[in-house]
């Protein structure tokens, strides 16, 4: 299948770095290239390629790199690979000069997938590192060498269609390379805005005094799986266990009882509602599908204020993007959160 | 309300930096301009990103007779203006709800003891959990009488669980012996784990880079000493004059109001050895060692080493300015400098024979703060054996405007000729971190509520800052004939310039 969309002055596989140092050269002094780090995109959409476009245009604003984006499609018959070269500029301080990320787009057609370590091998801006975001299902047989060299492998669990499967593969690629590579699922980064919600109606006295009281969690959001990672990491973070027993699920705090627990998916914000029920209060975190922030609230026990607004970050996908790229660091907190609902995955 | 808090798991692991806890900021002179442009707008700010905990309440603690909905509708206006976030009018309304005001005179000790109580009932009402931090950024003349009264009425004392902060903004006095009379007033009210003393040049990121450049990367570190380093230069130029601040700058001085603080600790984390460790005290113990490094300049030594100036009438961008004596509420025969240049000598075993010029003038013809770190020349072989000059390299931490770090290096022109020129390595910020870095005062408060003082300076670097800085003073106060003068919108006096020269070197062309 052919591009529909032109993604740049198409240029020979050879000769990218040639090209780029020509279209550099004839910018003169008016534009700076920058590049803080190598962001590959790997698509079999090719919807998509329009849309990743945008896309690294936007971040390359707050996040100087050099962009590959890489739509394949293994199906086609007969085995092509072709690319583009262009940039995204924008115009730095008071406007002196523009600043300019690269982005160099491949297609690959047939056979001509399985080059994709080399692609990716000879086009990198060196010593930077690579962050590749692959769009869609991880397959095996993982293809070592390419997999080992990635930095930040990022991906949305919330389009996995088989979880169980896809959270192995995703853990397997990360042992590959265990020093190097660090898992960045935007399904997580997606929740930083209700986690620091959270946690901020837990700085709250009258909330904060209850933690260990609570007796029910119930969350409402868009996608179950997202819902469920937020469940995973408030299990992570109270210390409460997962138990199933004769057919019935919830967790088990420290302080002993029980805690019940319900995911309900409902159209609307990735996270609409958390709500934390004990036997005389009610509190929680609401938020409007276009809201950009969620309303605390603490209802019962003839308790304080609750006019609390809360920021409820950002939904957007390039957002959530951006704001991976700006956190860093690994996320040991992840790992334990989809460890404590990993038994909820297959349902 | 239930009495006893835990911790807050869900803090746990979500930033890498400390968390602010819910707490009461007292700002003392809430209606000044330092409240206005900086400290609401920076707290709004912090609230926008989610830094900030809905229960910390904002309590402006000021003379005039107003409301709470007046004195939100005076904040609103300016952080409608100040604020480098748009006002969103959702959580204005919110972040507003928050903001009280209380009037009192500031030694009026019953005006206090209504705030314990309206403290008390904030913490009840919001969450606040009993922590206070309390904001000096009234007048210095006012300090001792707010420490006296927030003692007197125990204000500054914690309930168990919660704790009681302050923030002194600078100056901190006027010379060591009024800066020991402040400390000690602090200290008979705080702790020093509870004080914070602002120096906002701290929390910008450029400054907290300097930590970072010089320890997490390797190549520098090495370099970094008398064997492979000739000078170094610490500039800080403004074109502005004294913009409606004469009657306190007229008493202090550049010296006072820019080397003191800001440029010696600019030079501490330019000099300072490797820390034991990142906490506050590991940090400050280094600086306070360079301070205590510093060689006193007395005597002959402060006309050889120190060069004081004032500027005249000139130009600045294009317009006339008027003298220094001429601006509005200065003195017509001040002699105040409003330039000072000198050559700092540290005598430990890294920095023994290497300079360190600073620099600071008002109506200097553009605005920058830098640390230039200028590198040995190599050895005159080879390219060098000719004679003909090859500039040595020159490490630039820039630290306003257009943040960010260069370094100049030696290159053969392309040609058959052996042609050898200066380039630069340039790392902009803004280039290659697209995203708007947080004002000063958001990263300080936000450190404030969090209990983390790094970027705080302690009393004792206070202290050992006057004591170098007073000597000079000293020595002026002796003779008045060697101030020198500059046109507004020239690089300072020539005198300068000999300063520099004496050592072989010159003033960076900024």
């Amino acid at each position: 299948m052919s591009l529909a969309v032109d993604p740049g002055l198409p240029v020979e596989i050879g000769t990218i770095g040639k090209e780029l140092g020509k279209l550099w050269e004839e910018s003169g002094d008016t534009k700076t290239r920058a590049s803080l780090i190598n962001l590959a995109i790997y698509t079999e959409n090719p919807d998509a390629v329009l849309w990743n476009t945008g896309l690294i245009a936007e971040i390359a604003g707050e996040h100087a790199c050099r962009a590959l984006l890489i739509f394949a499609d293994p199906a086609a018959d007969k085995p092509d690979a072709r690319a583009w070269i262009s940039a995204h500029c924008h115009m730095a301080g008071k406007g002196e000069r523009q600043i300019c990320s690269e982005q160099i787009t491949f297609e690959l057609d047939g056979e001509m997938v399985h080059s994709l370590p080399n692609i990716v091998f000879s086009h990198l801006d060196s010593d930077l590192p690579l962050y590749f975001w692959w769009q869609g299902e991880f397959r095996e047989p993982l293809d070592q060498k390419l997999w080992s060299w990635i930095d930040r492998l990022i991906f949305d669990s919330a389009d996995w269609r088989n979880p169980v499967e896809q959270l192995a593969i995703a853990r397997k690629i990360a042992t590959l390379n265990a020093e190097r590579t660090i898992l960045c699922d935007l399904n997580w980064t997606r929740l930083l805005g209700t986690r620091f919600a959270l946690a901020q109606l837990f700085d709250h006295s009258c909330a904060n005094a209850r933690m260990r009281e609570i007796e029910k969690v119930t969350i409402t959001a868009s996608r179950r799986s997202t819902g469920l990672l937020l469940l995973g990491w408030l299990a992570t973070q109270f210390g409460w266990k997962f138990q199933s027993l004769l057919g019935k699920e919830f967790f088990l705090p420290q302080s002993g009882g029980h805690i019940d627990f319900s995911v309900t998916e409902n159209p609307g914000a990735d996270i609409a509602e958390v709500s934390f029920q004990t036997a005389d209060v009610s509190f929680g975190i609401r938020r409007e599908e276009y809201s950009e922030y969620f309303h605390g609230y603490i209802d019962g026990g003839g308790f304080c204020n609750t006019n609390m607004v809360l920021s409820a970050g950002k939904s957007r996908i390039e957002d959530i993007l951006l704001m991976e790229l700006s956190r860093g660091g690994k996320h040991p907190l992840y790992a334990k959160a989809i460890c404590a609902i990993e038994p909820l995955l297959g349902h | 309300m239930p009495d006893t808090n835990e911790g807050n798991p869900l803090r746990e692991g979500l930033s890498s930096r400390n968390m602010p806890e819910p707490c009461a900021v007292v700002i003392f002179g809430a209606t000044g301009d330092l409240t206005h442009r900086k400290l609401v707008p920076a707290l709004y700010n912090l609230a926008a990103d989610g830094a900030l905990p809905p229960a910390v309440s904002v309590v402006g603690f000021a003379r005039r007779d107003k409301t709470d909905e007046v004195f939100r509708t005076e904040i609103e206006e300016a952080a409608r203006k100040f604020s480098r976030q748009k006002i969103n009018d959702e959580l204005w309304s919110s972040f507003s709800s928050s903001i009280f005001y209380h009037r009192s005179e500031f030694d009026n000790l019953e005006g206090y003891e209504a705030l314990a109580k309206r403290l008390d009932e904030l913490d009840a009402q919001r969450g606040t959990r009993g922590n206070r931090l309390f904001y000096l950024s009234a007048g210095p003349d006012q300090f001792p009488v707010i420490l006296e009264n927030l003692r007197k009425s125990g204000l500054n004392k914690a309930q168990p669980g919660s704790w009681a902060r302050v923030i002194v903004e600078k100056p901190f006095g006027t010379d060591l012996p009024t800066a020991q009379i402040l400390n000690n007033m602090v200290v008979e009210a705080f702790p020093e784990k509870d004080t914070f003393r602002i120096d906002h040049y701290l929390g910008k990121e450029t400054a907290q880079n300097m930590m970072v450049l010089r320890f997490a990367n390797a190549i520098f570190e090495q370099l970094w000493n008398s064997r492979y380093i000739d000078h170094v230069q610490i500039t800080a130029s403004e074109p502005l004059g004294v913009e409606g601040r004469a009657g306190y700058y007229d008493k202090s001085g550049a010296l006072r109001d820019m080397v003191q603080n800001h440029l010696l600790q600019l030079l501490c984390l330019t000099a300072m050895e490797p820390p034991a460790g990142l906490d506050a005290d590991a940090i400050r113990d280094e600086k306070v060692k360079v301070l205590k490094s510093l060689r006193p300049i007395v005597g002959d030594d402060v006309r050889k080493y120190v060069v004081r100036a004032q500027y005249g009438a000139g130009a600045i961008n294009g317009k006339r300015v008027a003298a220094y004596r001429d601006e509005q509420g200065v003195d017509q025969n001040s002699v105040t400098e409003t330039y000072v240049a000198l050559q700092v000598n540290i005598d430990n075993w890294r920095w023994a024979g290497v300079p360190f010029f600073v620099r600071v003038g008002k109506r200097l013809p553009k605005a920058c703060t830098e640390i230039a770190v200028q590198f040995k020349g190599a050895p005159a072989v080879l390219f060098n054996a000719t004679g003909e000059t090859i500039d040595s390299n020159v490490l630039v931490i820039r630290i306003q405007p257009d943040e960010g770090i260069s370094l100049r290096m030696s290159a053969k022109m392309p040609g058959s000729s052996l042609q050898i020129e200066p380039v630069k390595m340039d790392f902009h910020y803004g280039t290659s971190f697209g995203k708007a870095t947080p004002e000063a005062y958001e990263r300080l408060l936000l450190d404030a509520m969090s209990g983390d003082a790094t970027l705080f300076a302690r009393r004792d670097e206070v202290e050992e800052a006057w004591k170098f800085v007073d000597a000079l003073h000293d020595a002026w106060a002796k003779e008045t004939d060697d101030l020198a003068m500059y046109s507004a919108g020239t690089w300072g006096p020539t005198e300068a310039d000999e300063l520099i020269k004496r050592y072989g070197a010159t003033w960076r062309r900024l």
